[in-house]
C-alpha cells in the first residue's frame, strides 16, 4: 500500500514537473500592466513590489519618470515640476532613502542625480567635458552607487557615495562597459562589456578583480540584472532573432528563454520575490509593461550555483540595478 | 544631348517626346553600339518612371558602421559593440539592430559609398537635399521641389509634402535647402504632422485662433478665421500666407485630401505593423499620400537633429548615447517602420512605381569618441533604395576597413538628386530647362 502511494506520488510529481516544463517551454503567459502603448523603458519595482516606476515618452520630445501601482491603474509623474529635461534609468536604494536617475541637462550633456529623500537633498554627479552617465545601481547596503560613464575613452564603471562624494573609477577595460548590477552580498558586480566583438555579460569583485565571463554569444547580451535571491541573472539578448528576455544562473551557464514574442521584449526587472520579472514588451507595435512568472529553479536548470557569489539568498535583501527592489523611496 | 525625333503624340505607353530624348541620351554609346530598338528604349523609359518618391529623411547623421556597414574585424575603438547578422544579399551583413531589414534585403539596395562635402547639419542637409552647398550662389531647389515643378499637383493635394513637426533644423538654424530655392517658394513642401497615434495636423493652421476640428469642418468659420489672421500679417508675409492658407483650405475641404489624411481608414493590423511611433505612423501617412498620387513625400525622422537634449525630438545626432540610443530607440523604430512601409507598398502593387529612399545628411566617425559615441562624418555614409525602377538586392559601393572612406566610386548627393529626377522621368534636357542639378550624373549601379 505504501509502495503504491509512493509510486503514485512519484508519478504525480513527474507529471507535475513535465507539465510545468511544458507550460514554460514556450514562455509563461505574461500579464499586461499598462495599455496606453506609448514608448516605455526602464521599469522597476519599488515599495516591496507594491509600486512600479518606469519612463515613457510623454511627448515626442520629453521622456518622463512615472509611478503606478503594481496592480495597474493610472500612472502619475514621479518627479513633479520636472521641466523639459529627459529623465531616464531610475534606480532605488534598498533602504528606501535614495533614488537616482540620469537627467539630460543640455545638448550633449546628462548628469547623474541622487536624491536623499530623508534629508531632501540632491547630489549631482558630473564629470569633465560633455557626456552622459548611464545605468546607475545602488549597492545592497545603500552606501554606494555604481554607474557607467565615458570620460576620456572607453566607457568604464564608476562608483560614488550617495551624498555625491568619493567618486572612483572601478574598471580600466577596453570596449564599452555598462549596466552594472550588484549581487545581494554587495561583493560582486555583474555588468556588460563589448571587448569580445559584441556585448557579453561578466561579473567582477567590487574592486575590479576576479572578473569572470558569463556569456559567450555572437550577438548582444545586455542589461543583466541579478535576482534579489542572488541565484539568477535576467538579461536581454538578440540571440534568437530579436530582443528577448533570458534567465541564467548567477555563474552563467545555459540561458533559459523567458519570452517568446516576435516583437521586442526588453528592460527586465526582478520582483522582490525573485519569482516574477517586469519588462517592456512591444506587441502589435505598442509598448507596454508586462509581468511574467519565472519558472522554478529546477526547470531553469541552474547548473552552476555558487553560494559565494549569491550571498545568503535571502529574498528582497538586495538592490539590483535598474531592476531595483528598493523598498520605500518616493518622488519629490 | 542627342535628338532622335518627335514622339510627342505617343502617349499610350506613357512615353513622351522628352522622355524618349532623355532616355536615348543616357543609353551608353548608343551610336557606337548600334541604335537600340524603339521597344528597348521604351522599356528603358518605363523602367525609369517612378510615379512618386518617398524619402525617409534620417535627420542628424545615422551611424553607417553601426547599421548597414559594420566592420567586425576593425580595431575595437572603431568597430562598436554590436554583432552582425547575414542578410538576403550575398556578402552583405548588417548589425543585429536591423533584423527585419536583413530579412528583406532582396527588396532594396544599399549604397555604402556615399560621400558629401559638408560636416555641419544644416549645411550638409542642404547638400543632401539639393545637391549643392548653401554658399554656392542662390539656394538650389530641393529634389522634391524639382519633381513638384515638373509634375504639378494632383487635385487639392500639393505635389510636395513634408511629414514632420517642422522644417528640419538644429538648435541654431534650419536647413536652407528645404524647399523651392531658385524655383520659387511656390514649390516649397507643404508641411503636415502625424502623431504616434496617427493624428494628422497642419502646423500652419496653428496660427489660427480657436481652430478646433469642428470649426474646421465649417467652411465659413474657417474662411473667417483665415481672413482675420491674414489681416494681422504684415505685407511681406501675406504672399506666403495666401499660398499656404489656400492649400490648407483646399486640403481641409477636399474629400480626397481629407481621406488621404485619415489614418483610421486603415485596417488596425496595417497601422500596428508600422508601430505606434511618430515615425511609424508618419510613414503610413506617407504611403496614403503616395496612394493619392502625390509625386514627392519626405518623412522627417525628427525636426531637430539633437538626440538627447531638452526639447529635442531624438534626431540621429548621437554625440552621446550613440550605442544606447541606436539599440534602444532609433534602430528598432526605423527597422520596423521601414519594413512595414516596404511590405505595404509591395503588397499594394505600389513599389514598382514608388521610389523609396532612406538616408541622412552624413554618417558618423568610424572611431569611437571619448564619450563612447560617434561624431559627424561626411566622408562616408549610406543610403537605402527600393522600388521605382531601382534594381533590388544589391550592395553598391564599398568602404575601407574602418568605414572611413569609400574605396569604390564615391556616390554624392548631386548624383542622388540626378538619379531621383531621372527615375521620375525628368531627364537631362528637362533638368537643363529648369536649370537644376547641373553636372549631375546617374548612379548607374542602381539601375
Amino acid at each position: 500500500m505504501m509502495q503504491t502511494n509512493l509510486s503514485l506520488k512519484l508519478a504525480c510529481l513527474g507529471m507535475f514537473l513535465f507539465c510545468s516544463a511544458e507550460a514554460f517551454s514556450q514562455g509563461a503567459i505574461a500579464r499586461q500592466l499598462t495599455r496606453d502603448g506609448s514608448m516605455k523603458r526602464d521599469p522597476c519595482f519599488i515599495k516591496n513590489g507594491g509600486e512600479i516606476i518606469f519612463c515613457y515618452d510623454e511627448t515626442p520630445d520629453l521622456v518622463r519618470m512615472m509611478v503606478m501601482s503594481s496592480k495597474g491603474g493610472e500612472a502619475k509623474p514621479f518627479i513633479k515640476d520636472a521641466g523639459d529635461k529627459h529623465h531616464v534609468e531610475p534606480s532605488f536604494s534598498s533602504d528606501g532613502r535614495y533614488f537616482a536617475y540620469t537627467e539630460c541637462t543640455g545638448n550633449l550633456t546628462a548628469q547623474l542625480v541622487i536624491k536623499d529623500t530623508q534629508e531632501n537633498k540632491l547630489a549631482y554627479i558630473r564629470h569633465s567635458g560633455r557626456g552622459g552617465t548611464r545605468s546607475s545601481c545602488f549597492s545592497p547596503d545603500s552606501k554606494l552607487l555604481v554607474y557607467a560613464f565615458a570620460e576620456t575613452g572607453p566607457q568604464q564603471l564608476w562608483s560614488v557615495k550617495p551624498d555625491g562624494t568619493d567618486k572612483k573609477q572601478l574598471t580600466q577595460s577596453e570596449g564599452i562597459s555598462n549596466w552594472p548590477s550588484f549581487t545581494p552580498d554587495g561583493k560582486r558586480v555583474v555588468f556588460t562589456n563589448s571587448r569580445e566583438n559584441n556585448y557579453e555579460i561578466y561579473s567582477m569583485n567590487l574592486d575590479g578583480t576576479g572578473e569572470k565571463r558569463l556569456t559567450e554569444n555572437k550577438l548582444m547580451d545586455v542589461r543583466p540584472v541579478v535576482s534579489p535571491d542572488g541565484r539568477k541573472i535576467a538579461f536581454t539578448s538578440t540571440r534568437d532573432g530579436n530582443y528577448e528576455i533570458y534567465v541564467m544562473g548567477i555563474d552563467g551557464g545555459v540561458a533559459y528563454r523567458l519570452t517568446h514574442n516576435q516583437e521586442r521584449d526588453d528592460y527586465p526587472a526582478w520582483h522582490p520575490d525573485s519569482q516574477k520579472i517586469l519588462f517592456v514588451s512591444e506587441r502589435l507595435g505598442r509598448f507596454d509593461l508586462f509581468e511574467v512568472d519565472v519558472p522554478p529553479n529546477r526547470i531553469l536548470n541552474l547548473n552552476t550555483m555558487n553560494d559565494s557569489l549569491s550571498g545568503s539568498g535571502s529574498t528582497g535583501s538586495g538592490s539590483t540595478g535598474s531592476g531595483s527592489t528598493g523598498s520605500g523611496a518616493t518622488g519629490s | 544631348m542627342l535628338e532622335f525625333g518627335n514622339f510627342k503624340t505617343r502617349t499610350c505607353s506613357g512615353v513622351g517626346r522628352r522622355g524618349f530624348l532623355q532616355t536615348a541620351a543616357t543609353v551608353p554609346m548608343a551610336l557606337g553600339m548600334g541604335l537600340p530598338s524603339l521597344e528597348a528604349v521604351e522599356t528603358e523609359r518605363v523602367r525609369r518612371k517612378a510615379k512618386s518618391v518617398l524619402l525617409l529623411w534620417l535627420w542628424g547623421g545615422p551611424s553607417h558602421i553601426d547599421m548597414v556597414d559594420p566592420k567586425p574585424d576593425a580595431p575595437m575603438d572603431f568597430r562598436g559593440p554590436f554583432g552582425t547578422i547575414s542578410t538576403k544579399t550575398t556578402g552583405m551583413r548588417f548589425t543585429e539592430l536591423l533584423p527585419r531589414m536583413a530579412q528583406r534585403s532582396d527588396k532594396f539596395s544599399v549604397i555604402r559609398s556615399m560621400k558629401t562635402t559638408n560636416g555641419g547639419h544644416p549645411g550638409a542637409g542642404t547638400v543632401a537635399l539639393t545637391g549643392y552647398e548653401e554658399n554656392a550662389g542662390p539656394i538650389k531647389p530641393n529634389f522634391g521641389s524639382i519633381v513638384a515643378k515638373q509634375r504639378g499637383a494632383t487635385g487639392a493635394l500639393p505635389p510636395f509634402f513634408y511629414v514632420g513637426q517642422g522644417i528640419p533644423r538644429d538648435l541654431p538654424r534650419r536647413i536652407e535647402g528645404y524647399g523651392g530655392g531658385t524655383l520659387g517658394k511656390a514649390y516649397d513642401p507643404f508641411l503636415v504632422s502625424c502623431s504616434e497615434k496617427g493624428k494628422v495636423g497642419i502646423p500652419t493652421l496653428a496660427m489660427l485662433p480657436k481652430m478646433t476640428p469642428n470649426r474646421i469642418q465649417n467652411r465659413k468659420n474657417l474662411l473667417a478665421d483665415i481672413d482675420k489672421t491674414r489681416r494681422q500679417l504684415d505685407s511681406a508675409r501675406i504672399q506666403d500666407w495666401n499660398r499656404t492658407h489656400q492649400t490648407a483650405y483646399g486640403l481641409l475641404t477636399d474629400e480626397q485630401a481629407r481621406l488621404a489624411f485619415d489614418l483610421t481608414q486603415e485596417k488596425e493590423k496595417t497601422r500596428d505593423s508600422y508601430g505606434q511611433t511618430t515615425f511609424g505612423q508618419s510613414c503610413l501617412l506617407a504611403r496614403r499620400l503616395v496612394e493619392a498620387e502625390v509625386p514627392y513625400v519626405q518623412v522627417n525622422w525628427s525636426e531637430y537633429v539633437e538626440t538627447f537634449t531638452p526639447n529635442g525630438d531624438f534626431g540621429w545626432d548621437t554625440h552621446i548615447y550613440n550605442f544606447e540610443l541606436l539599440q534602444d530607440r532609433h534602430c528598432p523604430i526605423f527597422d520596423r517602420a521601414y519594413c512595414a512601409l516596404l511590405d505595404d507598398l509591395d503588397d499594394r502593387g505600389l513599389l514598382d512605381s514608388t521610389l523609396l529612399i532612406a538616408m541622412g545628411e552624413f554618417g558618423r566617425t568610424p572611431k569611437i569618441s571619448n564619450r563612447a559615441a560617434r561624431e559627424h562624418w561626411q566622408h562616408c555614409y549610406f543610403s537605402v533604395w527600393a522600388g521605382g525602377g531601382v534594381q533590388p538586392g544589391r550592395c553598391i559601393g564599398e568602404s575601407d576597413k574602418t568605414a572611413a572612406h569609400p574605396i569604390t566610386r564615391p556616390i554624392t548627393p548631386l548624383m542622388t538628386g540626378t538619379t531621383i529626377s531621372e527615375l521620375c522621368g525628368i531627364g537631362a534636357r528637362e533638368r537643363a530647362e529648369l536649370k537644376v542639378l547641373d553636372g549631375g550624373s546617374l548612379i548607374h549601379e542602381l539601375l
